[in-house]
């Protein structure tokens, strides 16, 4: 058995992508959107290829997306990680962009299931967007 | 495009390889050295005849390193490409680049690796408490446990079967198919190990839907080619493998980072193999249907499936049908990594794949393909892609 681990956090002060996490802290949920067209910049980058232009925001959105793909992991790889636990891949509602997600144990996942996001505090204040099952 | 003028006009005249283990005992360099010593060898050339090296990104060892080893007074050429398993096509395409403009004569391209004892790409490489940063987006994945090649061809290998019913049972037919060549395969690291259906539905899951042995293995070894000039080729020991055509190409939005944002493309089902198959295919003058035989490069089951629709083997989605009708067996459409390819001969990231592929066009495969004179070889995976076309004089 592999011992556990503190979890790594993410860097949350890249200069292109650390906005995300910003929005995070405050409970947002936010997408890089180009200024000049509305292009969805995900990955998040500086430049838009499709205007060109450099500048772009951090937009909210509404935290409500479905269920695209998944993996149940049930060989372990990282100590801070016990199996099993499933990487779910969530297809937002609003926008075109997709984010991951950890969820606990194996559930039960459905293709095109409503999820909706929710925020886990790491160490050092660090807010990671997760998702969870809409109940309601 | 422009006319190709590659057509024909190099040839693989040498390969060598080390054998394929759990623990070579030997460090990255002897084994880079004693494949190249090999391949040069099997050429009927002596080191000093190398004047050009190409190695792959991952590689521990660098093109003067293996210079220095191997006591080659002028290299006149080298060069690199990446990233990791896509390279060892692009890398034999890049030999053929360097000869055709004369910078070199005659190229040493290789890969090696301690797999299995040093680095395992199966493991978690993140071991810093902090994921990400400097583009390579990984702070959008490994705090959630997404963290291997492994896990994301997991998603991918869901997601195909949420799209076309791919099973289980069909990935299981590639592997069992597989583990078949390698049981006639001396080299092989499973040729005493047979796996059946039931062995391989048996095995404990990974990353669900995938299980043991959807996953390469992790290997020790290395694998080198020599390349020269067709018209050199033909004063020289072996039966030259003619380099009919090579070719790269990525996709519209590829994605930035080594792998995991790949996951954010609008089709996450469908490789970078349909854009190199397009461009490989037009290079050579031939299609699917030309192809005798193909080494596709298979880290895992899914990988493959997922090729032989974007080669053309068959249609899209409907790869499963396809390889459980028995088309990728030695006597069907297109056999396939007929010395048992990743999942059950050896990891050598893909290089591994171009010396069979040569084998085949020799004759002299442990599974050989009667009368095979078209060989493709895949190096497709992740994010772009690169692969090569190998015929008989």
């Amino acid at each position: 058995m592999i011992e556990t681990s503190p979890r790594p956090l993410p860097v949350d002060d890249d200069v292109d992508t650390g906005g995300f996490f910003e929005a995070a802290r405050r409970h947002e949920l936010a997408i890089r959107i180009c200024d000049g067209c509305g292009a969805v910049l995900h990955m998040p980058r500086a430049y838009c290829h499709t205007c060109g232009s450099w500048a772009g925001h951090w937009q909210p959105v509404a935290g409500r997306g479905r269920v695209y793909s998944w993996t149940t992991v049930e060989h372990q790889v990282h100590p801070a990680f016990p199996v099993p636990y499933t990487i779910v891949l969530i297809q937002l509602d609003d926008v075109r962009a997709r984010l991951v997600g950890h969820l606990p144990g194996a559930p039960e996942l459905v293709e095109g299931q409503p999820m909706e996001v929710w925020f886990e505090t790491l160490d050092d204040g660090v807010v990671l967007p997760q998702w969870r099952t809409v109940t309601s | 495009m422009t006319e190709f003028h590659h057509r024909d006009r190099c040839a693989i005249v040498g390969i060598g390889a080390t054998d394929f283990s759990r623990n070579s005992g030997r460090s990255d360099l002897t084994l880079a050295t004693q494949a190249a010593l090999a391949a040069i060898e099997d050429a009927g050339l002596a080191p000093n005849d190398i004047d050009g090296i190409v190695r792959c990104d991952m590689d521990t060892v660098r093109h003067n390193d293996l210079a220095d080893a191997l006591g080659i007074e002028e290299l006149t050429y080298w060069g690199e490409v990446g990233p990791g398993g896509v390279a060892p096509c692009a890398q034999v395409g890049q030999a053929v680049g360097a000869i055709l403009s004369g910078q070199a004569t005659t190229v040493l391209v290789f890969r090696e690796l301690n797999g299995r004892s040093g680095r395992r790409y199966g493991l978690s490489k993140q071991t810093d408490l902090r994921a990400g940063g400097a583009g390579s987006y990984d702070e959008f994945f490994a705090p959630y446990g997404l963290l291997t090649p492994g896990q994301i061809f997991a998603v991918i290998a869901q997601r195909h079967m949420l799209e076309y019913g791919t099973s289980e049972k069909q990935l299981g037919r590639i592997a069992v198919t597989c583990r078949e060549r390698a049981n006639a395969n001396p080299r092989a690291q499973m040729h005493d190990r047979p796996l059946t259906m039931d062995d391989y539905l048996s095995a404990r899951m990974i990353s669900r839907p995938l299980r043991l042995y959807d996953f390469c293995l992790e290997t020790d070894g290395a694998c080198a080619v020599v390349v020269t000039s067709t018209d050199r080729a033909r004063d020289l020991r072996q039966k030259p493998a003619l380099i009919r055509a090579v070719a790269q190409n990525s996709i519209p939005n590829p994605q930035p980072g080594m792998q995991f944002p790949v996951l954010m493309r609008d089709h996450i089902t469908e490789l970078p193999a349909k854009a190199v198959a397009k461009t490989l295919f037009t290079r050579a003058g031939l299609g699917p249907q030309d192809v005798d035989v193909a080494q596709v490069y298979d880290c895992f089951t899914i990988t493959v499936l997922m090729q032989l629709e974007d080669w053309g083997f068959c249609a899209k989605g409907e790869g499963g049908p396809f390889v459980a009708s028995g088309e990728i067996d030695l006597g069907g459409s297109i056999p396939i990594n007929t010395g048992g390819g990743h999942l059950s001969e050896g990891y050598i990231h893909g290089m591994n794949h171009i010396v069979e592929g040569v084998r085949q066009i020799r004759g002299e495969s442990t599974s050989q393909v009667p009368g095979a004179e078209v060989c493709l070889v895949t190096s497709t995976a992740l994010p772009p892609g690169s692969a090569l076309m190998l015929t008989a004089a």
